[in-house]
This record gives C-alpha cells, sequence and structure tokens, in this order.
C-alpha cells in the first residue's frame, strides 16, 4: 500500500468519523434539559404580555428551525456547517462565525506564545539534564519540574498575580489591554505583551514541568544505545554526538506530544481565562453550554473533532520525516 | 547541603505566598445593615481638587459582567452592563425616572404635555418637546423622531431584524393591526406637528398605576436607521413612508460592522459610542458636546468612559492598582472588607446602599406538598433567616419578611408598621409541627399515629403520601451550600424529608416554567423590583400569568390576587391610598408565604479618590450617578 493510498483511506475514516461523532453530539446536546429559546429571549418574558411573548417564543423557534423533527434539524445543521454556515448563536445573537473569531485569536495568540516559551525552556534543559544525569543540576531540576508540573495552575496563577501584580505591581493583574488605551502599531503589541507575561508564565510552568521530563527521558534511552557509544568512539565531538546523533532519535516521542500540543492550541483554558479575564476559547465553550447555545457549542466541538483527526494524521506523517525507519504503510 | 537547604526554603516560602494568595480575609465586625447605610452626595473630603467646569478626564468602570457588542436596546440585549450603557448612549426619553425613583416627564425634552381621558375609555397623551435638541451630528431632533421610534419598534419590519419584539406601542390603539402589517397606519400615534406628537392608550390597559409611562418615548435617529424615508401624519394614524423594508433595516440596524446595533454613530445621550474592543471586551464613550442635560439639566463632567471586565476575586486589587476606578454593586462579607480595607487605608472611597430585591427560597404553589400554605410556613419556621443572612452576607444583609426590598420608599414607610404586622417566621420548630400537625401529617409510613420521629404522612384521597420537599438548587451557590447545612436537620426533626438536586440554572429555569422533565417543590433565587413595579401580573390566577413567567410560583390564590391587583387602578399621585393598599397586600403575601425571603443586600460602591461626587443608590444606579461625578484632572 502507497503513501497516497494510505492518506485517502485515513480520509475515509475521518469523514466516517466525523460524521458518527457529529450525530453523537448532537444528540447528546438536544437532549440536554434546558430551552435556548427561552434562555435566549431572557428579560422578554417578564417584560411583554403573556400572549406576545408566546407569538415571539413561537417566531423564534420557527426562524431557528426548532419546531422540526430532529432528524431534519440535525441534517439542516450539518448541511449548513459544510457549507460553511455555523449558525445562529442564541446567546450573542449574532452569526457564529461573527463572534468566534477574536476569541480565537486570543486563545491561539497565548498557547502560541507559551509553546514557543515552553520549547525554548524545554527541549535544551531536558538535554542538558539527560547528560547531566544524576548530577545536582538534574536533580534540582527535577525537583523544580515536579513541583511545576504537579501544581495546579490556578495556584500558579494566584500566587504570581499576587507576587507580581499586587506585592510588586510589575504586571497587570487582568485583561488584555490597557484601559482606554488608544495605540496602534508596535505600541499596541508591546501593550498587549505585557497582559500577557503573567498568562503566558503560569500555562508555560506547568508545560516547562512535563515537557522537560519528557525529553530528558528520550534523550536518556537514547543516550544509552550502541551507537551513541560508536559515535563517541569515532571521536565525534560531544556536541554532534548529542544534537545530531541522539537528539535526532530522541525526536519520536518529541513529535508526539509537539503534535498534540499544537492542536490544543485551539483549545482554550478555562482555568486561565477565567483568573486572567484573558477573553478566549475555554469561556466561550462554558458560556455556551451554560446558555444552551448549541450552535457555538457544536460548531466548537465539530473543529476540535476534525482539528484532532487530521491532527493524528500529521503525527504519521512527521512520524515519517523525523525517522526514516518509519513507513506509513506499516 | 546549602543548595538543599536553600531549595527547601524557596518550596516554603512559595506556600506561604499561596496561602496568603488563597486566603480570605479576616471578617471585621460590621455595622448592621438594619441602619439605614450612610449614603451621601460627596465623600471628597481632605482633597483640594476644583471641580472642572469642562469635561475632563477619565473613569475606568469594573463590570463582572462582560461588555457585549450590542448597543441598541435591551430587547436585543439584555446584558446587565449593555443595559447601562443605553442609558448613556440613548437620552431625551420624554418620561424618566429621577433621583427619587418617581417617573415623571423630562423637562428638558419635554416643554408641555396633556392627558385626555376619552368617552370611549382611551386615554390620550400629547407631548410637545423642546426646540433646539440635536443629534451628535448636529441635526435637529424633531417629534418625527419620536413617533419613528414608535413606529419602527412596532413594526413587522423591525420584528424581522433578529426577532426583534416590536412591542414598543403594544398598549396603544392600532397596535394589533400594525404589529400584523394589516395596515401601514398606527392608529394610536399621531405627529401633531414638527414638535409635538400623541399616542392613545386602549381601554383595556386602563386603569394603570404607571400610565404616565404611556406617554414615553425616545426619539430614534431616521435620518441614520431609515434615509429617504419619512414620517407622516394621517386620520388613520401616523405611518413611515418611503423604501421602509426589512431589508433596509437588516442593512442600517444588523450589518455586523455598520449597523446601527453595533455601531450606534449618531445618538443623543450624554455619551458617545467611540468604540468597542471585541478581544478585551472593553467599551469607550466620550462625552457628547451637544447633550442637553438630564431632567435636572446636569451634564457631564467626565470626559471619557471606560468599561473594562474585572473578577469578584481580584477586583479590589485592580481598584488599588489604578487599573479601575470604579466598582459598583459590590456585595458578599470578603468584597465588602477587602474594599473597606482601601477604604481604611485611603486608597479608595465608598458608597453604600440597600438592594431592590432579596435572596429567597422559591415555592412552587401549584405541587404537592408545598401546594399547603401550612406546609410552606412549617419549612420557614425551621430556617434560623438572621443566622443564615448573617452567615451568608457577613453582616451586609438584613432580613426582608415579605414581597419588598429595602430600597422601596413603601418598606422605608411601613418598616414600624412591618414590625408591628408581620410574621417575622422566628425559628420553630414546634410551631413547624403544630403547623403540619394541623394539615394532616399525622402517620407514619405504615399508617398508624405519627410516632414523632422520621418522615410524616398524610392519607390523601385515598394513598398514604410523604412529607417529601423536592428541591432545586444550582451549584457552586454559596445560598445552596448554607441552606444545604442549615435545613435538613431542622426540617427532619419536624418530620419533612428534604431532597435536593443540584443542577445548572437552564435546568432550573426549566423545571420553574414547568417545560422540564421535573417540577419540584422549591427553588433558590433572588429577585429584583423594577421601578414600576407590578404584582398583580406575578399573582395573577390567570393560568396565562403563570405559564407566561410572571407568577413563578404558580400560586392560584384569589385574595393574594385580588389584594395585589387592587393596586393596579391607583392614580399614580395617590401616594396615601397607595401605601395602604401595598400594606395589605405584603401582610396577605406574608400569611400565604409563596417565598421565604431570606436576605435583602447592602450594596457598596468603592472607587478612587480622584473620583468626587459619587452618589448612586439602587434606582439611581451608576450609569445616572456618572452625570453629577467628575475625576481630578
Amino acid at each position: 500500500m502507497g503513501k497516497g493510498r494510505y492518506l485517502l483511506k485515513r480520509f475515509v475514516y475521518i469523514v466516517f468519523v466525523f460524521f458518527i461523532i457529529s450525530i453523537l453530539m448532537f444528540a447528546i446536546y438536544k437532549s440536554m434539559p434546558g430551552d435556548p429559546v427561552d434562555i435566549m429571549l431572557g428579560n422578554s418574558k417578564t417584560t411583554m404580555k403573556p400572549d406576545a411573548y408566546q407569538a415571539l417564543y413561537d417566531k423564534t423557534v420557527a426562524s431557528l428551525g426548532l419546531d422540526k423533527p430532529l432528524p431534519i434539524q440535525y441534517l439542516a445543521w450539518m448541511g449548513n456547517m459544510l457549507t460553511g454556515n455555523f449558525g445562529y448563536s442564541t446567546q450573542y445573537k449574532q452569526e457564529v462565525i461573527n463572534i468566534i473569531g477574536a476569541p480565537m485569536a486570543n486563545t491561539v495568540l497565548l498557547n502560541v506564545l507559551t509553546m514557543i516559551v515552553v520549547f525554548i525552556i524545554a527541549i535544551p534543559l531536558g538535554i542538558v539534564t539527560a547528560v547531566r544525569k544524576n548530577g545536582v543540576f538534574d536533580k534540582t531540576v527535577q525537583v523544580l519540574t515536579i513541583v511545576g508540573y504537579s501544581l495546579p495552575q490556578f495556584i500558579v496563577a494566584l500566587l504570581a498575580i499576587f507576587l507580581l501584580a499586587v506585592k510588586f505591581p510589575i504586571f497587570p493583574i487582568s485583561g488584555v489591554k490597557t484601559a482606554g488605551l488608544d495605540a496602534t502599531g508596535l505600541s499596541a503589541f508591546l501593550d498587549t505583551a505585557w497582559h500577557m507575561v503573567l498568562p503566558v508564565l503560569v500555562m508555560a510552568v506547568s508545560g516547562i514541568g512535563g515537557i522537560t521530563r519528557y525529553v530528558r527521558a528520550a534523550m536518556i534511552d537514547v543516550l544509552r544505545m550502541d551507537y551513541i557509544k560508536t559515535a563517541r568512539a569515532k571521536g565525534l565531538r560531544e556536541k554532534t554526538v548529542i544534537y545530531v546523533h541522539a537528539f535526532r532519535n530522541a525526536l519520536i516521542p518529541i513529535v508526539t506530544i509537539t503534535t498534540s500540543w499544537i492542536i490544543s492550541l485551539f483549545g482554550g483554558s478555562i482555568v486561565i481565562e477565567t483568573v486572567f479575564l484573558w477573553p478566549g476559547l475555554g469561556k466561550m465553550l462554558i458560556d455556551g453550554l451554560l446558555q444552551r447555545d448549541f450552535a457555538v457549542v457544536l460548531s466548537m466541538q465539530m473543529f476540535y473533532v476534525v482539528l484532532s483527526l487530521a491532527g493524528n494524521v500529521l503525527m504519521d506523517i512527521a512520524y515519517t520525516m523525523v525517522d526514516p525507519r518509519v513507513r506509513l504503510e506499516n | 547541603m546549602q543548595k538543599k537547604k536553600l531549595l527547601s526554603l524557596l518550596l516554603a516560602g512559595a506556600t506561604v505566598l499561596s496561602l496568603a494568595a488563597c486566603g480570605q480575609q479576616t471578617v471585621t465586625t460590621n455595622p448592621s445593615a438594619s441602619n439605614t447605610p450612610a449614603a451621601s452626595p460627596s465623600q471628597s473630603q481632605g482633597t483640594e481638587a476644583v471641580k472642572p467646569t469642562e469635561p475632563t478626564g477619565q473613569l475606568v468602570i469594573g463590570t463582572t459582567t462582560d461588555l457585549d457588542n450590542d448597543f441598541y436596546d435591551a430587547s436585543f440585549n439584555n446584558n446587565a452592563t449593555n443595559y447601562k450603557l443605553y442609558d448613556l448612549l440613548h437620552g431625551y426619553g420624554t418620561i424618566v425616572s429621577d433621583i427619587e425613583g418617581d417617573w415623571v416627564y423630562d423637562p428638558t425634552v419635554v416643554a408641555s404635555h396633556e392627558e385626555v381621558e376619552n368617552e370611549d375609555g382611551t386615554k390620550t397623551y400629547t407631548v410637545t418637546i423642546n426646540d433646539g435638541l440635536v443629534w451628535s451630528d448636529g441635526t435637529p431632533i424633531t417629534a418625527k423622531d419620536y413617533v419613528f421610534q414608535l413606529l419602527l419598534e412596532s413594526s413587522p419590519e423591525m420584528n424581522a431584524v433578529d426577532g426583534y419584539p416590536s412591542q414598543a406601542g403594544y398598549s396603544l390603539v392600532g397596535y394589533q393591526d400594525y404589529f400584523a402589517g394589516n395596515t401601514k397606519n398606527f392608529a394610536g400615534v399621531h405627529l401633531v406637528d414638527d414638535m409635538t406628537y400623541s399616542v392613545t392608550v386602549q381601554a383595556e390597559e386602563l386603569p394603570y398605576h404607571y400610565d404616565i409611562t404611556y406617554a414615553s418615548a425616545a426619539p430614534r435617529p431616521m435620518h441614520v436607521i431609515a434615509p429617504g424615508c419619512d414620517v407622516v401624519d394621517a386620520p388613520e394614524g401616523a405611518m413611515i413612508t418611503g423604501d421602509f423594508t426589512a431589508d433596509l433595516l437588516m442593512e442600517t440596524i444588523n450589518n455586523s460592522t455598520t449597523g446601527y446595533r453595533y455601531n450606534p454613530t449618531v445618538t443623543c445621550g450624554p455619551y458617545l459610542f467611540q468604540s468597542y474592543d471585541i478581544a478585551s471586551r472593553q467599551g469607550v464613550l466620550v462625552v457628547n458636546p451637544n447633550y442637553a442635560g438630564d431632567y435636572r439639566g446636569v451634564k457631564p463632567l467626565i470626559e471619557k468612559i471606560i468599561i473594562k471586565t474585572v473578577k469578584s476575586d481580584t477586583m479590589m486589587n485592580e481598584l488599588a492598582s489604578g487599573s479601575v476606578d470604579l466598582l459598583f454593586q459590590c456585595s458578599g462579607a470578603d468584597t465588602i472588607n477587602a474594599g473597606l480595607d482601601l477604604v481604611e487605608a485611603g486608597e479608595a472611597m465608598d458608597n453604600t446602599f440597600y438592594r431592590n430585591g432579596y435572596g429567597k427560597v422559591q415555592f412552587d404553589c401549584s405541587q404537592f406538598p408545598t401546594d399547603s400554605e401550612n406546609v410552606r410556613k412549617a419549612i420557614a419556621y425551621c430556617l434560623d433567616r438572621n443566622e443564615f443572612a448573617r452567615q451568608y452576607s457577613g453582616g451586609y444583609a438584613s432580613v426582608v419578611h415579605s414581597y419588598y426590598g429595602l430600597a422601596q420608599w413603601e418598606y422605608q414607610e411601613s418598616q414600624d408598621w412591618i414590625e408591628q404586622n408581620l410574621n417575622t417566621y422566628e425559628k420553630n420548630i414546634d410551631m413547624a409541627k403544630q403547623l403540619l400537625e394541623e394539615d394532616g401529617w399525622t402517620l407514619n409510613a405504615d399508617g398508624t399515629p405519627y410516632s414523632g420521629t422520621g418522615t410524616r404522612y398524610k392519607e390523601v384521597d385515598g394513598e398514604l403520601k410523604p412529607l417529601v420537599i423536592e428541591w432545586c438548587n444550582t451549584s457552586n451557590n454559596p445560598v445552596s451550600e448554607l441552606l444545604a447545612t442549615m435545613l435538613p436537620e431542622s426540617m427532619t426533626e419536624a418530620g419533612m424529608e428534604l431532597r435536593a438536586t443540584t443542577t445548572d440554572f437552564p435546568t432550573m429555569q426549566a423545571a420553574i416554567t414547568h417545560t422540564g422533565d421535573k417540577i419540584y417543590n422549591m427553588y433558590n433565587l433572588a429577585t429584583g423590583f423594577a421601578l414600576a413595579s407590578s404584582p398583580w401580573y406575578y399573582f395573577s390566577t390567570d393560568p396565562v400569568w403563570m405559564q407566561g413567567g410572571y407568577n413563578s410560583n404558580w400560586i392560584a390564590d384569589e385574595e393574594l390576587a385580588a389584594a395585589a391587583e387592587a393596586l393596579k387602578a391607583i392614580p399614580y399621585d395617590d401616594t396615601e391610598t397607595w401605601l395602604t393598599t401595598w400594606q395589605n397586600f405584603i401582610a396577605i403575601w406574608n400569611d400565604k408565604l409563596p417565598d421565604i425571603p431570606l436576605y435583602s443586600d447592602e450594596y457598596y460602591d468603592f472607587y478612587s479618590p480622584k473620583l468626587h461626587d459619587w452618589y448612586s443608590t439602587a434606582v439611581w444606579e451608576w450609569s445616572r450617578a456618572v452625570l453629577d461625578a467628575w475625576v481630578e484632572a
């Protein structure tokens, strides 16, 4: 079986799984108690006369297509979604496509920066601790990474706010930008970057802890291999042995974790977004659920489904790139 | 060894700091909330700042509710923060509530007004507006803009814009035909001349205590919302001429970039919309130089207002750091004590007032066994409400005994009367037992006389039924948690079984409205009173008002309904009759007990010392108070 055929097979699998999950998701959300139209119309219920409210309610139900049988609703939703119409948000009273951009940008920006910080610190740290295994430096890093990895994010967040925003007011407590700032260009970017320091720091703490240990373990395994001894015996420089021969072979587990991290770029963090008031996808998803805003919730869930399925394929492809021994047909 | 010690110190330090960051503040002794809060018009003692004569400076207002990108009115978006922005952006309503919460004609807007009771039982209000009012773009405001609002916001065309309710003229003659699209003329609305309009109220809507509000209209910029259209009058009523279609409104109002809903460029309130940043959810308003003033002629002195989201856990730190200047309607002991610490340290000022509402246990009076008055009262006798209020609020709340809030003038006028005439339902398990005995809960599960322990039973239609109270509450709710601590033991002692179900708000709402899978006996909620408080709807025995969400207690009690209905027809200026009728109503309510009122909060505003002349109350909220305030340059 060639690479093209393998990819075709995976594509068919993705489509199949996508539709199965979409049916399950749709059924689950539709079975949740709570009336999205009632929530959408909110205070109108007690500011309008009952007959007028009922007329408005019926009209809204019809306009949203909620008066139709569930299979018809599913087909309409799926048909619309496949043509780029993600539906109407009952919570924001706008098209989903118009409201999802800003939180997605906020989430991606925060996650990308965190990922860069984590990889810049964690990979070299993992390699160094593997090379200096059982030394004082390694043990210190091991303790700190365990602490960073195990501390709940909200504890780290509160600690960071208390230390760096309240006790020593270096960074802002929350938000995306300074209230009333009219700046554009570089000034606006720097202001946002300043607001990002604490959330990135908090997210990076657990990320650095996890990935450092992951890289260290992978490197220790590789450094035990015979071909590393051979490379050293050949008189290669230690840096070449570590970064060219050892690290390249330790990349497979790192690729796995990197791919899952890239997929999670679009997944918001409820804790971080709530504590730092960073309006992102995590909070949007929870708010959507609490408000029974199914158009928003289902659109986001299906987006994550596609991302996860596609991510697995991308991971397979990445394996072949970092390790020529891996073949897709295998 | 040295390095190990250093590491230990670091870890110990981190632990101490995390405890400090997460720990609760020490609760201080609070002033009794039974006293009138010391709300003062100005608390700018100790400053030598000079009040500016022109708008200057900026005020950053922190809100715990995100601002949404929607600035038309509450029919499109009823977010609490957006609601206040409508006040600031859209002005010149003909009827406004004054600083005491009374409805009045706005003399800045209204030159004259006349009310005529017609022979057919209808009533016509004719309003002439003042000359010289202008939109923010300089266009003069005329009566056409007021008539346009009534026609626009009652029209089927507007109803097609995202399901806008189009209810503005609901009480007026000819509304049904106009809204249904049967006619282009709205019979109950007339453009009398360039500066005068009239509205005629249907006979079946009268008499009505708040009938002054029928004369209410607010201008909408016709030249922006319906360019090329005009308002003309005819004997059959006023109408909009020109290409007035739903498609036009979808573009001028609903376009997600340029629509008036999202980008209200031409307004007439004290402030103008400058920007909304969707990424940070911040809104910026700037002062409207063309604004003629509120009903007192007061114009804003703060040049720019910024609305910023804050989190209740850290908002006092935001105030201390200067990233916000005002936090309004703060409640709860932890938050208030943290704010008062800032006040004590001279880093903030405070303003306090009572809430116009209360937290409650709400009964469903259509469900067995809470359809029984005695059972509801027995539950009330099982709860120490004073202790509940103290524990819940840390002292910053008072117990109320009937359908009123501490901010209502009727309450303030009736405090002695309430003490003498209302049952305060002090905790009394013996009384609860007696009420249950009287109600027939006198049996054990096997039909033998009640032994004194366990759940009581009662024979209903030949069947033995247990005294089980199904209670629905929401998660992460301190009231639910406190009730779960204080109620079950006492109820068990009285012979009742309390079964709690914790869920989310939409599920509970579905249960309350009888549209969910299950209906419960009681819920814990909070309620607020509108300025036009209308209890005759909320306790009507007509099923329409129950299904419509008004009578959410589902109580069908003729005596209570009659007591509430008696208020409806009292003329607005007959305060004496209103007060005695209101007292009768709350006394009957107190006896029927459709809710157990739990607490009415004392709210605090905390603000930066740079803000002066800050005075707000439950009926004079921050969006009104900001006009009197000023900031140091």
